[in-house]
């Protein structure tokens, strides 16, 4: 069975810019996968090279084994929900979600039931006679994601799907696309910023960096061996150690990541300084210090004594917590 | 310490308080001298045309009677009369379905491609036209169109002056030249009102969002597809708003078919003659509300085809 997606040293670019910059990349079928990076690193445009609104510089890509090159987005099998979601404000939300049936030529009533169906899959059944106007965030949220999975995509795209809505619903609707992407079982691409996003819906996630892929891996893998410096500080916003004070904790003279949440208070240890700041953060308290020279964070659990600013503390961590990193950086 | 609020420094402070703390006051002051105008000079003046129309002339004396009757517009049915409202309807809904196929790709072109430099020549070059004076134009395309026009000129040194000829000899519409038939009165109303089709037209476009044209070919739809079924229904609403100015200014015009044309009469006119030269009033107030009727009965069915429904 050929995967999904398939990226074949695929480089973009727009102008001298290089959105895209020879990216090879193999997404499973039947995978919830996440591209992950800031603003501008190339994961939008690499969902748009799957969708076909842009066309590759150089390399290939081919889904299900099918070297897309000279296939129209609206000859691909894949559909998007789009980051403003795009609804047709003239057009009914049951037009709406029945519009791809109705270019490919299905009658009114038949598409007015597989539309109807859909929209009860996304819990908005009686929404159908409404205008996009007349709904929430969250419910035009569904309408797409309705019109999107009622072509029956093999590969659904989702560009910052959650992005406009509040945290509330943007957790509910976490749980939700988790829970429909299990029951339909086809290929869910969603890119995001957003790393808590993508670490808690993603089966495996693609880390992106200017163009580049800086790692590739399931969500536990990426947050707990990040492969690069900036992997590391995206993901988490980890401690990052030059190799000076690796070695100084008795690791090797290279770069080493160390997350907030291992460091813990101690008498002793081998890390002592004195606290910059701190942020209060609900489930616990994240204080900055500048120790060896290097500034660090510790997050420290609610339910115990958080030292004041200025004072001078040591902080322990287990041995395994150390995660030691090539010199990509 | 410093005071909670800072003592008003003259007038002006004092005043800024009052409309901030009463908005209602600044909005019926700006408000005021725009309606006072509107409602009395502008709609003033229609209200008085209206009750014109209710008027007759007396046909002996040729005085205006002020009393309320139906006779004028008993007038317009008269065989000569609906001729004329008949001609200018045909020739305002020419003019509009010409002027929207014209205009059509040229919006387009502006809105989705042009960008910066070109942009701008695109509206310089569609604005140009309404800087110089009307009346220069219509008597420059008088000599444009002339049988000893170069038109002609061009037509024959190119030895297509058989095209010409052929549309000249067409029934109706043809005539001796093109400064002096249907064809040409119709060339000068698509050429001068060009403009008012194209701006509202090309501002609809633009908003229409490349998002929602992506999202239809997402969605599997062909370029013709998205096309008649986003492109067009989001920029209806431009084009009525261009079509109404194409077509009420065609249905109320007097000077071009005056100047070019087989002076056969139009609405414009027949109200131009009618309260001048011949002085009835009455006939010329129930023309003038002829159009009104018209762009009524357009706008109604515009919305009814649900024109307006992107709003």
């Amino acid at each position: 069975m050929p995967p999904a997606v398939e990226f074949r040293a695929v480089t973009r670019h727009f102008g001298p810019v290089k959105a895209v910059d020879s990216v090879d990349l193999t997404i499973a079928e039947g995978a919830f996968f996440a591209m992950l990076g800031p603003s501008g690193s190339g994961k939008t445009t690499c969902l748009r090279l799957i969708s076909g609104f842009e066309q590759p510089s150089a390399g290939q890509i081919r889904i299900f084994g099918e070297d897309v090159s000279a296939t129209p987005p609206h000859l691909r099998n894949v559909n998007t929900v789009f980051q403003d979601y795009a609804l047709f404000p003239h057009l009914t939300v049951l037009d709406n979600v029945s519009y791809g049936l109705m270019v490919k030529g299905m009658g009114k009533t038949q598409r007015y039931a597989k539309a109807e169906e859909m929209l009860a899959l996304v819990k908005l059944g009686s929404y159908g006679h409404r205008k996009p106007a007349q709904l929430s965030g969250g419910q035009r949220q569904r309408v797409a994601l309705a019109r999107a999975l009622v072509n029956e995509p093999k590969v659904l795209l989702l560009d910052e799907p959650l992005g406009a809505l509040d945290l509330k619903l943007r957790e509910a609707m976490q749980d939700e696309l988790k829970a429909l992407q299990r029951r339909l079982g086809i290929t869910f691409i969603f890119v995001t910023h957003d790393q808590s996003e993508a670490l808690s819906m993603a089966d495996s996630l693609a880390v992106f960096n200017q163009g580049k892929i800086a790692q590739i891996g399931t969500p536990a893998q990426i947050y707990t061996q990040p492969a690069t410096r900036f992997v590391a500080d995206f993901v988490g916003s980890s401690n990052v150690l030059p190799p000076t004070l690796t070695q100084a904790l008795g690791g090797p003279a290279k770069w080493s990541s160390l997350r907030p949440e291992s460091l813990r208070l101690a008498q002793t240890g081998p890390l002592t300084g004195t606290v910059q700041s701190q942020r209060y953060l609900g489930t616990g308290t994240r204080i900055t210090l500048t120790a060896q020279g290097t500034e660090l964070a510790a997050f420290l659990p609610a339910g115990q004594p958080i030292p004041p600013e200025g004072t001078q503390i040591s902080l322990t961590f287990p041995p395994n917590a150390l995660h030691i990193m090539d010199d990509t950086p | 310490m410093t005071p909670a609020s800072f003592p008003a420094r003259g007038l002006a402070d004092r005043l800024t308080t009052l409309f901030w703390r009463h908005p209602r006051i600044l909005l019926v002051l700006l408000l005021t001298p725009p309606l006072l105008w509107l409602g009395v000079v502008y709609l003033g003046s229609l209200a008085a045309l209206l009750l014109q129309s209710f008027y007759a002339l007396d046909s002996f004396s040729g005085l205006i009677v002020p009393e309320f009757t139906l006779k004028t517009y008993a007038q317009l049915f008269t065989q000569s009369n609906l001729s004329i409202i008949l001609r200018t309807l045909l020739m305002a809904s020419a003019v509009t379905a010409a002027s929207t196929i014209i205009a059509f790709p040229i919006a387009y072109y502006a809105a989705r491609y042009a960008k910066g430099r070109l942009k701008a020549a695109f509206y310089l070059g569609v604005m140009l036209p309404l800087w110089s004076s009307y009346l220069v134009k219509v008597y420059a395309f008088k000599l444009i169109l002339a049988k000893e026009g170069i038109v002609t000129w061009v037509a024959t040194s190119t030895h297509t002056d058989w095209l010409l000829t052929a549309a000249l000899s067409l029934p109706y519409v043809g005539g001796n030249s093109l400064a002096t038939s249907y064809l040409g009165t119709f060339t000068v109303f698509c050429y001068v009102w060009l403009p008012y089709m194209i701006l509202p037209m090309q501002a609809a476009l633009e908003r229409v969002p490349t998002t929602m044209l992506e999202a239809a070919a997402d969605l599997g739809a062909t370029a013709r597809q998205t096309f008649w079924t986003v492109t067009m229904p989001l920029a209806l609403p431009g084009i009525i708003a261009g079509s109404i100015f194409t077509f009420s200014l065609t249905l109320g015009d007097y000077i071009i078919p005056q100047i070019i044309g087989n002076s056969a009469s139009y609405i414009g006119m027949a109200v131009y003659q009618l309260q001048g030269t011949a002085g009835n009033i009455p006939l010329a107030a129930a023309f003038a509300v002829v159009p009104i009727l018209i762009m009524l009965v357009y706008l109604t069915l515009a919305r009814k085809a649900g024109a307006f429904d992107a709003l």
